[in-house]
């Protein structure tokens, strides 16, 4: 008797240590996890909680539990879930790397339910609302294992105050890299030996190496997925960017940054930048901080030849987790979960509550109106370009770049120095990657 | 005979066995959270870290064994293995005995009989209770080259020697110096221990030191010293596996650089799982700077010889 006691006991305090709380689907409903980015007390919570709410109103089947944590938490969370097929059903992860969890079969196929049903005469899942761009990313094997969420863009921001402070107007705003030079020089201000105010720099807010190149035709990689960055033409872009504003010195520019920095707020909603590429959420940002600014937005400057009207864009995609429970009716259900979430209301709902643009284009298109800075913003998310993902370097645009991309500009390094630098270590985890997965 | 040999049953000592099995059994149960907790927690993970190691595992599908694959690269074909490992050297090397020398003296300054010492001795041991993170956004502005509260001190000395300020953190030639001397703020975490054992040390030799004519320095250097030479060993091994350990300083002020020079070790396990989703070479890498911390700190034990326990000379 005492010994089954004692197992008692310590079952009991196992169970406690791994207190999951009880399950609060309703009886003869099925369960369906999603994880949002709507934690409670969140701004967003009850807007997506009422979401929910909605769709499990319409359900005799199915019942959706949503797990909301913030964006800060929620990608190690996601990220060791997948890893022990503990996955939500429904989940939000990042556009750019669907191949990754959709070839080692962590996602369910999309393309398969699409399928069933029309076969089912349910009708063609619409994906013309899409971006192409957003669903190639979606597409892995001639199938799709995810749908876009939402977008981001990057847009040029100018400040028309400063603009008319040297008799300049919204017809000067520059579209290409020549005028931008021009144009901002016109707007630089130093105040004794510091600079007060810059017209623009390359490098500040959402301004990225790569994010030139692409405007130029050129990449990090080559489409087999090798490193490039060795031709002239990659120096000629970073030295553009690095070389910009070379009628400063670099102490002027280091001291003007580091005030930047100091300040807390973005610069060009501090008012101590002209014109700064930034995304769809600067936006966000002059309405929460309330600045007093008379600016608009455009498309990025282009290359004087052949320039390639691009920006960079990323997004949340959605997905359908299969942990290998092998049960149906619960895929089934995620899927009736995910159409009612890309359904136009929804995605205006979800819009609304969180600020973000939705890839259905159709719901934005609505949003946007009557407010001619989003109506811009959202104008160049179909130029939009999501990075490539690089299995050997899946962080090549960030960790991996970023120390040279320091170097170059704090002038420890030329671009050359740079560039070769960044691609020796790109050949060294491609040859490591190779070793270990093909050798 | 028989109470003899109940008499000797009740002098034999303690031990598990003797215990009755009942209270056993009750000792595991109330032991049984802990015991739960270390192999769960603990030794599941240490082991299933071993395992990883030998395999190429990137979160989303199925481990594959590779055999010392992961070993071998990092070894012979990884740049910023050997560079996070130098740096991490440098760090330790520096860090560990610059910690010990600055506790000692603030020991040795707090163990004096002034009014409000109490005082001292809290505010110097304050930063210990003080979030590395705040800990280290703080550190930043003070050392920030432009602006920061360091330089403007400094300035005057700039000036007579008519030089650049120092650029501090975000200098490759100097940042894991800075993240070093920033480390030195919590020096007051040993201070007392170091603390603890000088006030233990009996007043009887620095009388007889006071009788025989030894000044104060000629007291340190044969009788304090020597006599806190266990607090200093302890802290000094402690010190070698936390500097092994460094990360979250140089995460939060400089993202490893500049040029990589604060890109230590654990960073770039960090970065190998979180970064290249490379889980077996993280773990790979886990095991190596295990090997290499138990190597270093069975070195560092052989010095125990010339540590000084008073209670060994009774």
């Amino acid at each position: 008797m005492k010994k089954i006691f004692l197992l008692g006991l310590m079952t009991l305090s196992i169970f406690a240590l791994s207190a999951c709380g009880g399950s609060d689907v309703p009886e003869g409903k099925i369960g369906i996890e999603f994880w949002h980015m709507s934690p409670v007390g969140s701004e967003s919570y009850s807007g997506t909680k009422a979401i929910i709410n909605d769709f499990n109103a319409s359900q005799d089947t199915y019942y959706v539990k949503g797990v909301g944590f913030s964006f800060w938490d929620y990608w190690d969370k996601v990220n060791v879930a997948i890893a022990s097929d503990n996955a939500p059903e429904v989940g939000l992860h990042t556009l750019d790397n669907v191949i990754l969890r959709g070839s080692n079969g962590a996602l369910f196929n999309i393309s398969d339910f699409i399928q069933d049903d029309i076969d089912a005469g349910l009708g063609e899942f619409d994906l013309s609302v899409f971006n192409q761009s957003q669903l190639d990313y979606a597409e892995y094997d001639g199938d799709l294992f995810a749908l876009p969420f939402t977008a981001t863009t990057r847009v040029l921001y100018y400040n028309l105050d400063m603009f008319a402070e040297v008799g300049l107007t919204e017809a000067d705003v520059p579209t290409t890299w020549s005028e931008l030079e021009t144009v901002a020089a016109q707007l630089n201000k130093t105040d004794g030996s510091q600079i007060s105010q810059i017209g623009f720099d390359p490098t500040y807010g959402q301004g990225t190496y790569h994010g030139f190149l692409w405007q130029k035709g050129l990449d990090f990689f080559d489409e087999n997925g090798d490193p490039t960055l060795n031709t002239q033409e990659h120096i000629d872009v970073l030295d553009w960017m690095i070389n910009f504003n070379s009628s400063f010195s670099r102490a002027q520019l280091n001291s003007f940054g580091e005030a930047n920095q100091i300040l807390g707020i973005d610069p060009f909603a501090a008012g101590r930048v002209a014109m700064m590429i930034g995304t769809d959420s600067l936006y966000d940002t002059m309405k929460q901080n309330g600045a007093d600014i008379n600016y608009g937005v455009t498309q990025i400057p282009l290359p004087d030849e052949n320039g390639i009207r691009t920006n960079w864009g990323s997004g949340f995609s959605i997905e359908l987790y299969d942990n290998n429970d092998n049960n149906p009716e619960k895929a089934k259900g995620s899927w009736e979960f995910l159409k009612f979430l890309m359904s136009k209301d929804i995605q205006k709902r979800f819009c609304e509550a969180n600020g973000w643009i939705m890839a259905n284009n159709d719901a934005m298109e609505e949003l946007v109106l009557g407010d001619p800075i989003r109506t811009a913003i959202f104008n160049e998310v179909q130029y939009a370009v999501d990075k490539v993902y690089i299995p050997y370097a899946p962080n090549w645009h960030a960790a991996d770049w970023k120390t040279y991309y320091d170097e170059a500009l704090a002038g420890t390094m030329t671009a050359e120095q740079t560039l070769a630098a960044a691609r020796a270590l790109y050949i060294q985890k491609q040859e490591n990657y190779n070793d270990i997965n093909n050798g | 005979m028989v109470k003899n040999k109940k008499m000797k049953k009740q002098n034999k000592k303690p031990s598990i066995k003797g215990l009755r099995h009942e209270e056993k059994r009750l000792g595991y149960i109330f032991a049984s959270p802990w015991l739960i907790g270390l192999f769960v927690f603990g030794a599941f993970p240490l082991i299933f870290s071993l395992y990883l190691s030998f395999t190429q595992y990137d979160m989303v599908g199925a481990p594959r064994f590779i055999g010392f694959d992961n070993y071998r690269i990092l070894l012979t074909n990884d740049v910023l293995f050997w560079k996070s490992l130098f740096n991490t050297l440098y760090h330790v090397a520096i860090a560990v005995p610059l910690g010990i020398v600055v506790g000692v003296i603030l020991a040795l300054l707090l163990n004096t009989k002034i009014k409000g010492m109490g005082i001292y001795r809290t505010l110097y041991y304050l930063p210990n209770v003080v979030s590395i993170v705040a800990m280290s956004l703080l550190w930043m502005w003070l050392f920030q080259p432009s602006f920061g509260l360091v330089n403007q001190i400094l300035r005057p000395f700039y000036d007579l020697f008519n030089m650049e300020p120092l650029g501090w953190y975000k200098d490759a030639d100097i940042s894991k110096l800075t993240l070093i001397i920033m480390g030195l703020w919590t020096a007051g975490g040993s201070m007392v221990i170091y603390l603890a054992q000088m006030q233990d040390i009996p007043g009887e030799l620095y009388e007889a030191a006071d009788i025989d004519g030894a000044n104060w320095f000629q007291k340190i250097i044969k009788i304090t010293l020597p006599l806190m030479t266990p607090s200093i060993f302890f802290n000094f091994i402690m010190g070698l596996i936390g500097g092994f350990q460094v990360f979250t300083t140089a995460y939060i002020m400089t993202g490893g650089g500049p040029s990589r020079s604060t890109y230590y070790y654990s960073y770039y396990l960090f970065d190998k799982m979180i970064a290249d989703n490379a889980m077996g070479s993280a773990s790979a890498m886990a095991w190596i700077l295990m090997v290499i911390t138990l190597v270093i700190t069975m070195l560092a034990l052989m010095l125990n010889k010339y540590v000084f326990y008073m209670g060994e000379q009774d």
